[in-house]
Protein backbone atom coordinates (compact mmCIF):
# COMPACT_ATOMS: atom_id res chain seq x y z
CA UNK A 1 0.00 0.00 0.00
CA UNK A 2 1.57 3.53 -1.05
CA UNK A 3 1.28 6.43 0.82
CA UNK A 4 1.01 9.85 -0.35
CA UNK A 5 3.91 12.16 0.80
CA UNK A 6 1.86 14.27 2.77
CA UNK A 7 0.76 11.14 4.94
CA UNK A 8 4.11 9.91 5.42
CA UNK A 9 4.94 13.50 6.85
CA UNK A 10 2.62 12.94 9.41
CA UNK A 11 3.13 9.59 10.31
CA UNK A 12 6.72 11.00 10.77
CA UNK A 13 5.94 13.75 12.67
CA UNK A 14 3.52 11.48 15.05
CA UNK A 15 6.49 9.25 15.00
CA UNK A 16 8.75 12.12 16.10
CA UNK A 17 6.45 12.92 18.82
CA UNK A 18 6.41 9.90 20.31
CA UNK A 19 10.02 9.34 20.57
CA UNK A 20 9.83 12.65 22.33
CA UNK A 21 7.28 12.03 24.81
CA UNK A 22 8.59 8.34 25.72
CA UNK A 23 11.98 7.60 24.32
CA UNK A 24 13.75 11.24 25.47
CA UNK A 25 12.93 11.14 29.08
CA UNK A 26 13.99 7.69 29.52
CA UNK A 27 17.04 8.71 27.17
CA UNK A 28 17.76 12.07 30.43
CA UNK A 29 17.12 9.20 32.81
CA UNK A 30 19.70 6.76 32.23
CA UNK A 31 22.24 9.28 30.73
CA UNK A 32 21.60 11.49 33.92
CA UNK A 33 22.50 8.48 36.27
CA UNK A 34 26.27 8.60 34.77
CA UNK A 35 26.80 12.46 34.52
CA UNK A 36 28.68 14.19 37.18
CA UNK A 37 26.23 15.96 39.96
CA UNK A 38 27.29 19.24 38.30
CA UNK A 39 26.25 18.72 35.11
CA UNK A 40 22.64 16.85 35.83
CA UNK A 41 21.52 19.97 37.52
CA UNK A 42 23.23 22.28 34.90
CA UNK A 43 20.43 25.23 33.97
CA UNK A 44 21.16 23.69 29.92
CA UNK A 45 20.20 19.69 30.23
CA UNK A 46 22.72 18.37 28.32
CA UNK A 47 21.74 15.69 25.42
CA UNK A 48 25.11 13.88 25.13
CA UNK A 49 26.81 13.48 28.80
CA UNK A 50 30.04 15.68 29.08
CA UNK A 51 31.04 14.08 31.93
CA UNK A 52 31.49 10.26 32.98
CA UNK A 53 30.87 8.74 36.10
CA UNK A 54 29.72 5.84 38.46
CA UNK A 55 30.02 7.54 41.95
CA UNK A 56 26.13 7.38 41.67
CA UNK A 57 25.38 3.73 41.03
CA UNK A 58 28.50 3.35 44.04
CA UNK A 59 26.54 5.05 46.49
CA UNK A 60 23.35 3.33 45.87
CA UNK A 61 24.59 0.15 46.09
CA UNK A 62 27.16 0.36 48.88
CA UNK A 63 25.87 3.30 51.32
CA UNK A 64 21.67 2.14 50.91
CA UNK A 65 19.49 -0.71 51.11
CA UNK A 66 18.71 -0.17 47.74
CA UNK A 67 20.03 -3.69 47.19
CA UNK A 68 17.94 -5.62 49.59
CA UNK A 69 15.08 -3.16 48.23
CA UNK A 70 15.63 -5.21 44.54
CA UNK A 71 15.85 -8.38 46.20
CA UNK A 72 12.87 -8.10 47.64
CA UNK A 73 10.98 -6.98 44.83
CA UNK A 74 12.53 -10.35 42.83
CA UNK A 75 11.41 -12.60 45.27
CA UNK A 76 7.72 -10.93 45.70
CA UNK A 77 7.31 -10.21 42.00
CA UNK A 78 8.40 -13.74 40.49
CA UNK A 79 6.60 -15.66 43.56
CA UNK A 80 3.34 -13.11 42.78
CA UNK A 81 3.73 -14.19 38.82
CA UNK A 82 3.98 -18.23 39.70
CA UNK A 83 1.40 -17.67 41.78
CA UNK A 84 -0.65 -15.76 39.01
CA UNK A 85 -0.10 -18.16 36.33
CA UNK A 86 -1.33 -21.36 38.58
CA UNK A 87 -4.20 -19.84 38.97
CA UNK A 88 -5.01 -18.31 35.69
CA UNK A 89 -4.08 -21.03 33.55
CA UNK A 90 -6.38 -23.42 34.62
CA UNK A 91 -9.18 -21.01 35.25
CA UNK A 92 -8.79 -19.57 31.05
CA UNK A 93 -8.43 -23.24 30.17
CA UNK A 94 -12.07 -23.77 32.02
CA UNK A 95 -13.10 -20.56 30.59
CA UNK A 96 -12.16 -20.59 26.87
CA UNK A 97 -12.05 -24.22 26.24
CA UNK A 98 -14.88 -25.63 28.04
CA UNK A 99 -18.86 -25.08 28.22
CA UNK A 100 -20.48 -25.35 31.72
CA UNK A 101 -23.92 -23.41 33.38
CA UNK A 102 -22.37 -20.33 34.57
CA UNK A 103 -19.79 -19.51 32.64
CA UNK A 104 -20.84 -16.05 31.29
CA UNK A 105 -21.52 -15.20 34.55
CA UNK A 106 -18.94 -15.95 35.99
CA UNK A 107 -17.00 -14.46 33.44
CA UNK A 108 -18.35 -11.19 33.88
CA UNK A 109 -18.19 -11.56 37.56
CA UNK A 110 -14.47 -11.69 37.20
CA UNK A 111 -14.10 -8.92 34.56
CA UNK A 112 -16.05 -6.82 36.99
CA UNK A 113 -13.06 -7.59 39.45
CA UNK A 114 -10.92 -5.76 36.99
CA UNK A 115 -12.99 -2.42 38.44
CA UNK A 116 -12.49 -2.97 41.90
CA UNK A 117 -11.55 0.09 43.55
CA UNK A 118 -7.88 -0.98 44.51
CA UNK A 119 -7.74 1.11 47.68
CA UNK A 120 -11.45 -0.28 48.79
CA UNK A 121 -9.64 -3.09 50.50
CA UNK A 122 -6.84 -1.72 51.59
CA UNK A 123 -8.89 -0.78 54.66
CA UNK A 124 -10.22 -4.31 55.57
CA UNK A 125 -7.38 -6.48 54.02
CA UNK A 126 -5.05 -4.14 56.67
CA UNK A 127 -7.43 -5.88 59.29
CA UNK A 128 -7.68 -9.24 58.51
CA UNK A 129 -4.01 -9.63 57.79
CA UNK A 130 -2.99 -8.18 61.22
CA UNK A 131 -5.49 -10.91 62.48
CA UNK A 132 -3.82 -13.37 60.30
CA UNK A 133 -0.39 -12.19 61.48
CA UNK A 134 1.06 -11.48 58.03
CA UNK A 135 1.28 -7.90 58.32
CA UNK A 136 4.77 -6.84 57.63
CA UNK A 137 4.86 -10.13 55.51
CA UNK A 138 6.06 -10.73 51.92
CA UNK A 139 3.42 -13.29 51.65
CA UNK A 140 0.84 -10.10 52.08
CA UNK A 141 2.50 -8.62 48.71
CA UNK A 142 2.04 -11.44 46.89
CA UNK A 143 -1.57 -12.38 47.71
CA UNK A 144 -2.30 -8.58 47.03
CA UNK A 145 -0.55 -8.43 43.88
CA UNK A 146 -1.82 -12.17 42.83
CA UNK A 147 -5.95 -11.13 43.71
CA UNK A 148 -4.94 -7.52 41.37
CA UNK A 149 -3.57 -9.45 38.18
CA UNK A 150 -5.54 -12.66 37.76
CA UNK A 151 -8.97 -11.16 36.81
CA UNK A 152 -6.94 -9.26 33.62
CA UNK A 153 -4.81 -12.47 33.52
CA UNK A 154 -7.51 -14.56 32.97
CA UNK A 155 -8.77 -12.52 30.17
CA UNK A 156 -5.45 -12.07 28.69
CA UNK A 157 -5.14 -15.41 27.91
CA UNK A 158 -8.44 -15.83 26.18
CA UNK A 159 -7.54 -14.90 22.51
CA UNK A 160 -4.16 -17.37 22.81
CA UNK A 161 -6.71 -20.09 23.91
CA UNK A 162 -9.38 -19.65 21.65
CA UNK A 163 -6.81 -20.17 18.99
CA UNK A 164 -5.90 -23.53 19.61
CA UNK A 165 -7.73 -25.85 17.20
CA UNK A 166 -10.55 -28.05 18.95
CA UNK A 167 -9.05 -30.98 16.53
CA UNK A 168 -5.82 -31.15 18.59
CA UNK A 169 -6.95 -31.24 21.83
CA UNK A 170 -10.35 -34.00 20.70
CA UNK A 171 -7.10 -36.04 19.65
CA UNK A 172 -5.28 -36.00 22.49
CA UNK A 173 -8.72 -36.84 24.16
CA UNK A 174 -9.64 -39.53 21.76
CA UNK A 175 -5.68 -41.27 22.31
CA UNK A 176 -6.67 -41.33 25.85
CA UNK A 177 -5.50 -38.20 27.55
CA UNK A 178 -6.67 -36.89 31.19
CA UNK A 179 -8.17 -33.45 31.12
CA UNK A 180 -5.01 -32.46 32.85
CA UNK A 181 -2.92 -34.30 31.19
CA UNK A 182 -3.74 -32.85 27.66
CA UNK A 183 -3.82 -28.86 29.64
CA UNK A 184 -0.28 -29.96 30.74
CA UNK A 185 0.66 -31.47 27.66
CA UNK A 186 -1.18 -30.46 24.65
CA UNK A 187 -2.89 -27.06 25.87
CA UNK A 188 0.32 -25.13 27.56
CA UNK A 189 2.62 -25.65 25.22
CA UNK A 190 0.80 -24.44 22.50
CA UNK A 191 -0.61 -21.09 25.22
CA UNK A 192 2.54 -20.65 25.96
CA UNK A 193 3.13 -17.17 24.36
CA UNK A 194 -0.35 -15.92 26.43
CA UNK A 195 0.95 -17.75 29.27
CA UNK A 196 4.30 -15.52 28.56
CA UNK A 197 2.26 -12.73 28.65
CA UNK A 198 0.40 -13.03 31.76
CA UNK A 199 3.99 -13.93 32.80
CA UNK A 200 4.80 -10.33 31.91
CA UNK A 201 1.53 -8.53 33.20
CA UNK A 202 1.55 -9.87 36.47
CA UNK A 203 5.54 -9.27 37.06
CA UNK A 204 4.87 -5.83 35.55
CA UNK A 205 2.45 -5.53 38.48
CA UNK A 206 3.92 -6.67 41.31
CA UNK A 207 7.03 -4.63 40.78
CA UNK A 208 5.34 -1.34 40.56
CA UNK A 209 2.87 -1.74 43.21
CA UNK A 210 3.44 0.87 46.06
CA UNK A 211 0.45 1.17 47.88
CA UNK A 212 -0.20 -1.76 49.49
CA UNK A 213 3.60 -2.78 49.99
CA UNK A 214 3.76 0.92 51.64
CA UNK A 215 1.16 0.65 53.96
CA UNK A 216 1.79 -3.29 55.03
CA UNK A 217 5.26 -3.50 55.68
CA UNK A 218 6.86 -2.35 58.10
CA UNK A 219 10.09 -3.13 58.89
CA UNK A 220 13.19 -1.87 56.28
CA UNK A 221 14.86 -5.32 55.31
CA UNK A 222 11.53 -6.49 53.93
CA UNK A 223 10.83 -3.08 51.48
CA UNK A 224 10.42 -3.47 47.92
CA UNK A 225 12.19 -1.40 45.77
CA UNK A 226 8.83 1.29 45.04
CA UNK A 227 8.81 1.40 48.30
CA UNK A 228 12.51 1.51 49.39
CA UNK A 229 12.93 3.92 46.85
CA UNK A 230 10.76 6.39 47.98
CA UNK A 231 12.09 6.44 51.51
CA UNK A 232 15.59 7.05 49.47
CA UNK A 233 13.76 10.48 47.74
CA UNK A 234 12.80 11.56 51.47
CA UNK A 235 15.50 10.33 53.42
CA UNK A 236 18.30 12.40 51.95
CA UNK A 237 18.97 16.28 50.83
CA UNK A 238 17.94 15.62 47.23
CA UNK A 239 20.27 13.79 45.34
CA UNK A 240 19.11 13.77 42.16
CA UNK A 241 22.42 11.53 40.86
CA UNK A 242 21.73 9.04 43.48
CA UNK A 243 17.77 8.91 42.46
CA UNK A 244 18.61 9.11 38.57
CA UNK A 245 20.86 5.17 39.36
CA UNK A 246 18.25 4.12 41.47
CA UNK A 247 15.81 5.03 38.74
CA UNK A 248 17.98 3.30 36.05
CA UNK A 249 18.41 0.05 38.28
CA UNK A 250 14.59 -0.13 38.98
CA UNK A 251 13.79 -0.20 35.11
CA UNK A 252 16.59 -2.53 34.75
CA UNK A 253 14.87 -6.18 35.52
CA UNK A 254 11.31 -5.51 33.99
CA UNK A 255 13.23 -4.12 30.32
CA UNK A 256 15.54 -7.50 30.77
CA UNK A 257 12.01 -9.40 31.30
CA UNK A 258 10.26 -6.93 28.30
CA UNK A 259 13.16 -7.60 25.63
CA UNK A 260 12.66 -11.76 25.86
CA UNK A 261 8.79 -12.11 26.17
CA UNK A 262 7.46 -8.35 25.75
CA UNK A 263 6.02 -9.11 22.41
CA UNK A 264 4.25 -11.73 23.46
CA UNK A 265 2.59 -9.33 25.75
CA UNK A 266 1.66 -7.01 22.97
CA UNK A 267 0.35 -9.57 20.89
CA UNK A 268 -1.92 -10.75 24.04
CA UNK A 269 -3.13 -7.12 23.96
CA UNK A 270 -3.31 -6.73 20.27
CA UNK A 271 -5.22 -9.89 20.24
CA UNK A 272 -5.47 -10.80 16.37
CA UNK A 273 -2.03 -9.72 15.96
CA UNK A 274 -1.02 -13.36 17.26
CA UNK A 275 -3.13 -15.25 14.58
CA UNK B 1 -17.95 -31.56 26.05
CA UNK B 2 -21.50 -30.22 27.29
CA UNK B 3 -22.38 -32.64 29.83
CA UNK B 4 -23.99 -30.51 32.34
CA UNK B 5 -23.29 -32.64 35.60
CA UNK B 6 -19.80 -32.25 34.27
CA UNK B 7 -17.70 -30.56 37.61
CA UNK B 8 -14.18 -30.48 35.59
CA UNK B 9 -14.71 -26.90 34.92
CA UNK B 10 -15.20 -25.95 37.88
CA UNK B 11 -12.37 -27.78 39.49
CA UNK B 12 -10.58 -25.78 37.49
CA UNK B 13 -12.25 -22.50 38.08
CA UNK B 14 -12.50 -23.01 41.99
CA UNK B 15 -9.19 -22.20 42.90
CA UNK B 16 -8.94 -18.56 40.98
CA UNK B 17 -12.84 -18.11 42.23
CA UNK B 18 -12.25 -18.68 45.90
CA UNK B 19 -9.26 -16.60 45.65
CA UNK B 20 -10.76 -13.44 44.42
CA UNK B 21 -13.03 -14.27 46.75
CA UNK B 22 -11.29 -14.45 49.76
CA UNK B 23 -9.08 -11.18 48.69
CA UNK B 24 -12.08 -9.11 47.09
CA UNK B 25 -15.10 -10.02 48.07
CA UNK B 26 -14.75 -10.70 51.43
CA UNK B 27 -12.65 -7.25 52.41
CA UNK B 28 -15.46 -5.61 50.39
CA UNK B 29 -17.86 -7.29 52.92
CA UNK B 30 -15.40 -6.24 55.79
CA UNK B 31 -15.46 -2.63 54.35
CA UNK B 32 -19.43 -2.71 54.41
CA UNK B 33 -19.36 -3.92 58.04
CA UNK B 34 -16.42 -1.61 59.33
CA UNK B 35 -18.57 1.57 57.58
CA UNK B 36 -21.29 0.81 59.91
CA UNK B 37 -19.30 1.19 62.57
CA UNK B 38 -17.07 4.02 64.31
CA UNK B 39 -14.08 2.45 64.15
CA UNK B 40 -11.04 4.86 64.30
CA UNK B 41 -7.75 3.26 64.16
CA UNK B 42 -6.88 -0.45 62.67
CA UNK B 43 -7.27 -3.13 64.87
CA UNK B 44 -9.59 -1.34 67.58
CA UNK B 45 -13.29 -2.22 67.66
CA UNK B 46 -16.12 0.01 67.23
CA UNK B 47 -19.96 -0.34 68.17
CA UNK B 48 -22.77 -0.03 65.76
CA UNK B 49 -23.90 3.54 64.65
CA UNK B 50 -25.87 2.81 61.30
CA UNK B 51 -25.56 4.64 58.56
CA UNK B 52 -24.27 7.71 60.45
CA UNK B 53 -20.92 7.52 58.76
CA UNK B 54 -22.75 7.97 55.44
CA UNK B 55 -24.95 10.69 56.96
CA UNK B 56 -22.04 12.71 57.85
CA UNK B 57 -20.63 11.91 54.67
CA UNK B 58 -23.29 13.33 52.34
CA UNK B 59 -23.41 16.65 54.50
CA UNK B 60 -19.64 17.00 54.27
CA UNK B 61 -18.25 19.40 51.27
CA UNK B 62 -14.71 17.94 51.85
CA UNK B 63 -16.36 14.71 50.34
CA UNK B 64 -18.50 16.35 47.57
CA UNK B 65 -15.20 18.45 46.67
CA UNK B 66 -13.07 15.09 46.39
CA UNK B 67 -15.47 13.66 44.34
CA UNK B 68 -16.38 16.29 42.31
CA UNK B 69 -12.38 16.18 41.52
CA UNK B 70 -12.22 12.40 40.81
CA UNK B 71 -15.10 13.09 38.10
CA UNK B 72 -13.28 15.88 36.63
CA UNK B 73 -9.47 13.91 37.04
CA UNK B 74 -11.32 10.67 35.55
CA UNK B 75 -12.79 12.77 32.61
CA UNK B 76 -9.64 14.58 31.85
CA UNK B 77 -7.73 11.75 31.31
CA UNK B 78 -9.70 9.90 29.79
CA UNK B 79 -9.66 12.35 26.56
CA UNK B 80 -5.61 12.92 27.07
CA UNK B 81 -5.06 9.43 27.40
CA UNK B 82 -7.98 8.52 24.41
CA UNK B 83 -6.52 11.41 21.95
CA UNK B 84 -2.96 10.48 22.53
CA UNK B 85 -3.44 6.44 22.10
CA UNK B 86 -5.82 7.22 19.28
CA UNK B 87 -2.75 9.27 17.23
CA UNK B 88 -0.13 6.33 18.56
CA UNK B 89 -2.47 3.40 17.58
CA UNK B 90 -3.33 5.02 14.00
CA UNK B 91 0.63 5.35 13.24
CA UNK B 92 1.90 2.19 14.75
CA UNK B 93 -0.96 0.78 12.52
CA UNK B 94 1.32 1.77 9.52
CA UNK B 95 4.24 -0.42 8.05
CA UNK B 96 7.14 1.39 8.49
CA UNK B 97 10.87 0.25 9.42
CA UNK B 98 10.89 -0.53 13.20
CA UNK B 99 7.18 -0.84 13.43
CA UNK B 100 7.27 -3.84 15.42
CA UNK B 101 10.16 -2.32 18.05
CA UNK B 102 7.64 0.32 18.33
CA UNK B 103 4.57 -1.57 19.17
CA UNK B 104 6.59 -3.76 21.87
CA UNK B 105 8.79 -0.46 23.55
CA UNK B 106 6.17 1.85 23.53
CA UNK B 107 4.74 0.38 26.76
CA UNK B 108 7.80 1.23 28.51
CA UNK B 109 5.70 3.99 30.06
CA UNK B 110 3.53 1.46 31.90
CA UNK B 111 6.69 -1.46 32.92
CA UNK B 112 8.53 0.54 35.46
CA UNK B 113 7.27 1.44 38.96
CA UNK B 114 5.00 4.86 39.47
CA UNK B 115 7.29 5.94 42.60
CA UNK B 116 10.46 6.20 39.47
CA UNK B 117 7.36 7.52 37.38
CA UNK B 118 6.97 10.15 40.01
CA UNK B 119 10.80 10.81 40.17
CA UNK B 120 11.55 11.15 37.19
CA UNK B 121 8.71 13.79 35.55
CA UNK B 122 9.10 15.63 39.39
CA UNK B 123 12.89 16.07 37.81
CA UNK B 124 11.91 16.83 34.12
CA UNK B 125 9.78 19.46 35.66
CA UNK B 126 12.61 21.02 38.26
CA UNK B 127 14.28 23.83 37.78
CA UNK B 128 17.77 21.70 38.72
CA UNK B 129 18.68 19.87 35.70
CA UNK B 130 14.76 19.76 34.04
CA UNK B 131 14.70 19.28 29.97
CA UNK B 132 11.03 20.64 30.25
CA UNK B 133 11.22 24.44 31.53
CA UNK B 134 14.44 25.46 29.10
CA UNK B 135 12.68 23.72 26.11
CA UNK B 136 9.03 25.81 26.75
CA UNK B 137 11.26 29.03 27.64
CA UNK B 138 13.46 28.05 24.25
CA UNK B 139 10.23 27.86 22.51
CA UNK B 140 8.96 31.02 24.20
CA UNK B 141 5.90 29.26 25.45
CA UNK B 142 6.75 30.51 29.16
CA UNK B 143 9.12 33.40 29.48
CA UNK B 144 10.24 32.24 33.36
CA UNK B 145 10.46 29.20 35.28
CA UNK B 146 6.85 28.07 36.08
CA UNK B 147 6.30 25.60 39.35
CA UNK B 148 4.37 22.74 37.56
CA UNK B 149 3.42 21.44 41.78
CA UNK B 150 2.83 24.92 43.31
CA UNK B 151 -1.02 26.27 42.53
CA UNK B 152 -3.54 23.97 42.58
CA UNK B 153 -5.18 24.01 38.79
CA UNK B 154 -1.35 23.46 37.69
CA UNK B 155 -0.77 20.68 39.97
CA UNK B 156 -3.70 18.87 39.02
CA UNK B 157 -3.36 19.54 35.06
CA UNK B 158 0.31 18.45 36.11
CA UNK B 159 -0.69 15.33 37.47
CA UNK B 160 -3.22 14.64 34.55
CA UNK B 161 -0.68 14.31 31.97
CA UNK B 162 2.04 12.42 34.26
CA UNK B 163 -0.73 9.57 34.86
CA UNK B 164 -1.75 9.36 30.90
CA UNK B 165 1.65 9.66 29.97
CA UNK B 166 1.88 6.24 32.09
CA UNK B 167 -1.03 4.68 30.50
CA UNK B 168 -1.93 6.04 27.09
CA UNK B 169 0.81 3.30 25.59
CA UNK B 170 -1.52 1.04 27.45
CA UNK B 171 -4.45 1.90 25.66
CA UNK B 172 -3.24 2.29 22.50
CA UNK B 173 -2.14 -1.47 22.22
CA UNK B 174 -5.66 -2.23 22.83
CA UNK B 175 -6.59 0.50 20.21
CA UNK B 176 -4.29 -1.14 18.16
CA UNK B 177 -6.29 -4.65 18.42
CA UNK B 178 -9.73 -2.68 17.20
CA UNK B 179 -7.73 -1.03 14.07
CA UNK B 180 -5.91 -4.61 12.87
CA UNK B 181 -10.10 -6.33 13.17
CA UNK B 182 -10.78 -3.83 9.96
CA UNK B 183 -10.61 -5.56 6.92
CA UNK B 184 -7.82 -4.45 4.27
CA UNK B 185 -10.42 -4.64 2.03
CA UNK B 186 -12.48 -2.13 3.02
CA UNK B 187 -9.69 0.58 2.60
CA UNK B 188 -8.98 -0.86 -0.86
CA UNK B 189 -13.10 -0.44 -1.92
CA UNK B 190 -13.03 2.43 -0.78
CA UNK B 191 -10.45 3.73 -2.71
CA UNK B 192 -11.32 2.31 -5.99
CA UNK B 193 -14.31 4.61 -5.53
CA UNK B 194 -12.56 7.19 -5.13
CA UNK B 195 -12.70 8.13 -1.35
CA UNK B 196 -10.16 10.26 0.22
CA UNK B 197 -7.98 9.47 2.83
CA UNK B 198 -10.42 11.77 5.39
CA UNK B 199 -13.43 9.99 4.37
CA UNK B 200 -11.94 6.56 4.57
CA UNK B 201 -11.03 7.87 8.43
CA UNK B 202 -14.89 9.08 9.27
CA UNK B 203 -16.59 5.93 7.08
CA UNK B 204 -14.29 2.96 7.44
CA UNK B 205 -12.14 3.79 10.64
CA UNK B 206 -13.94 5.96 13.34
CA UNK B 207 -17.60 3.71 12.95
CA UNK B 208 -15.45 0.25 13.11
CA UNK B 209 -13.38 1.08 15.78
CA UNK B 210 -15.93 3.16 17.90
CA UNK B 211 -17.13 -0.26 19.61
CA UNK B 212 -13.11 -0.45 20.73
CA UNK B 213 -13.20 2.85 21.89
CA UNK B 214 -16.08 2.28 23.98
CA UNK B 215 -14.75 -0.46 25.94
CA UNK B 216 -11.23 1.36 25.91
CA UNK B 217 -12.99 4.55 27.40
CA UNK B 218 -15.10 2.13 30.25
CA UNK B 219 -11.43 0.25 30.89
CA UNK B 220 -9.55 3.83 31.18
CA UNK B 221 -12.51 5.48 33.64
CA UNK B 222 -11.95 2.66 35.78
CA UNK B 223 -8.24 2.72 35.94
CA UNK B 224 -7.90 6.34 36.38
CA UNK B 225 -10.51 6.24 39.29
CA UNK B 226 -8.42 3.83 41.03
CA UNK B 227 -4.83 5.97 40.84
CA UNK B 228 -3.89 6.81 44.31
CA UNK B 229 -0.10 6.09 44.07
CA UNK B 230 0.97 8.74 41.91
CA UNK B 231 -1.36 11.72 43.35
CA UNK B 232 0.05 10.84 46.36
CA UNK B 233 4.04 10.93 45.89
CA UNK B 234 3.60 14.35 43.97
CA UNK B 235 1.34 16.12 45.88
CA UNK B 236 -0.35 14.18 48.38
CA UNK B 237 -3.77 15.71 47.24
CA UNK B 238 -2.39 19.38 47.49
CA UNK B 239 -1.62 22.00 47.00
CA UNK B 240 -4.97 22.93 49.06
CA UNK B 241 -6.71 20.04 48.42
CA UNK B 242 -6.26 20.70 44.47
CA UNK B 243 -6.09 16.91 43.99
CA UNK B 244 -7.56 15.19 46.80
CA UNK B 245 -9.44 12.73 44.62
CA UNK B 246 -11.27 9.96 46.41
CA UNK B 247 -8.56 7.09 46.55
CA UNK B 248 -6.80 9.96 48.19
CA UNK B 249 -9.29 11.40 50.52
CA UNK B 250 -10.07 7.69 51.45
CA UNK B 251 -6.06 6.96 52.12
CA UNK B 252 -5.77 10.27 54.07
CA UNK B 253 -8.94 9.57 56.30
CA UNK B 254 -7.89 6.41 57.18
CA UNK B 255 -4.22 6.44 57.43
CA UNK B 256 -3.49 9.80 58.29
CA UNK B 257 -6.61 11.49 60.63
CA UNK B 258 -7.27 7.50 61.90
CA UNK B 259 -11.02 7.50 61.03
CA UNK B 260 -11.40 3.98 59.53
CA UNK B 261 -15.25 3.68 59.13
CA UNK B 262 -15.44 7.04 57.66
CA UNK B 263 -12.82 5.73 55.15
CA UNK B 264 -14.84 2.60 54.62
CA UNK B 265 -17.92 4.60 54.28
CA UNK B 266 -16.33 6.85 51.26
CA UNK B 267 -14.89 3.64 49.89
CA UNK B 268 -18.11 1.90 50.08
CA UNK B 269 -19.79 4.47 47.75
CA UNK B 270 -16.84 4.80 45.59
CA UNK B 271 -17.51 1.08 44.76
CA UNK B 272 -20.76 1.21 44.32
CA UNK B 273 -20.92 4.20 42.22
CA UNK B 274 -18.03 2.50 40.16
CA UNK B 275 -20.14 -0.99 40.24
CA UNK B 276 -22.90 0.69 38.62
CA UNK B 277 -20.87 2.58 35.76
CA UNK B 278 -19.14 -0.48 34.78
CA UNK B 279 -22.35 -2.58 34.91
CA UNK B 280 -24.32 0.36 33.06
CA UNK B 281 -21.70 0.62 30.42
CA UNK B 282 -21.10 -2.62 29.63
CA UNK B 283 -24.78 -3.06 28.71
CA UNK B 284 -24.75 -0.06 26.55
CA UNK B 285 -21.52 -1.35 25.08
CA UNK B 286 -22.55 -5.03 24.51
CA UNK B 287 -25.83 -3.79 22.39
CA UNK B 288 -25.06 -4.17 19.25
CA UNK B 289 -23.85 -7.36 18.95
CA UNK B 290 -20.41 -6.47 16.87
CA UNK B 291 -18.51 -4.43 19.55
CA UNK B 292 -17.83 -7.99 21.26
Amino acid sequence: MKRPLRWNLILVAVLLLLVALIALPFWFVLTGSIKAPAEIIAREPTLVPQSFTLEHYVKLLAASDYPLYMMNSLIVASVSTVLTLALAIPAGYAFFRMSFRGRETLYRAILLAYAFPSIVILIPLFGIFAKLGLVDSRVALVLVNVAFSLPFAIWLLRSFFAGIPTEIEEAARLDGGAPFTVLRRIMIPLAAPGIAAVAVFAFVTAWTEYVFASVMILSDAKRTVPVGFSGIIGQYQIDWGLLLAGASLSILPVVILFAFVGRWFVAGLTEGAVK
Amino acid sequence: MKSPKNILPFAFIAPAILFLSALLIWPLVQAVILSLQDVRSVGTSGSWVGLANYRKLLTSPMFWDSAWLSLVWVLTNAVLQTLLALGAALALNQSFPGVRIARTWIVLTWIIPTVVVVMIWRWLFSTSGGIVIPVLMQTGVIDQPVGFFAQPNMAFATLVFINSWRWFPFITLMMLAGLTRIPRDLYEAARIDGAGAWKRFTRITWPLLAPTLGVLLVIGTLLSFNVFDIIWLLTAGGPAGGSRTLPVLIYETAFKSYRMSEAAAIAVMATLFLMAFAVIATRWLARPPEAR
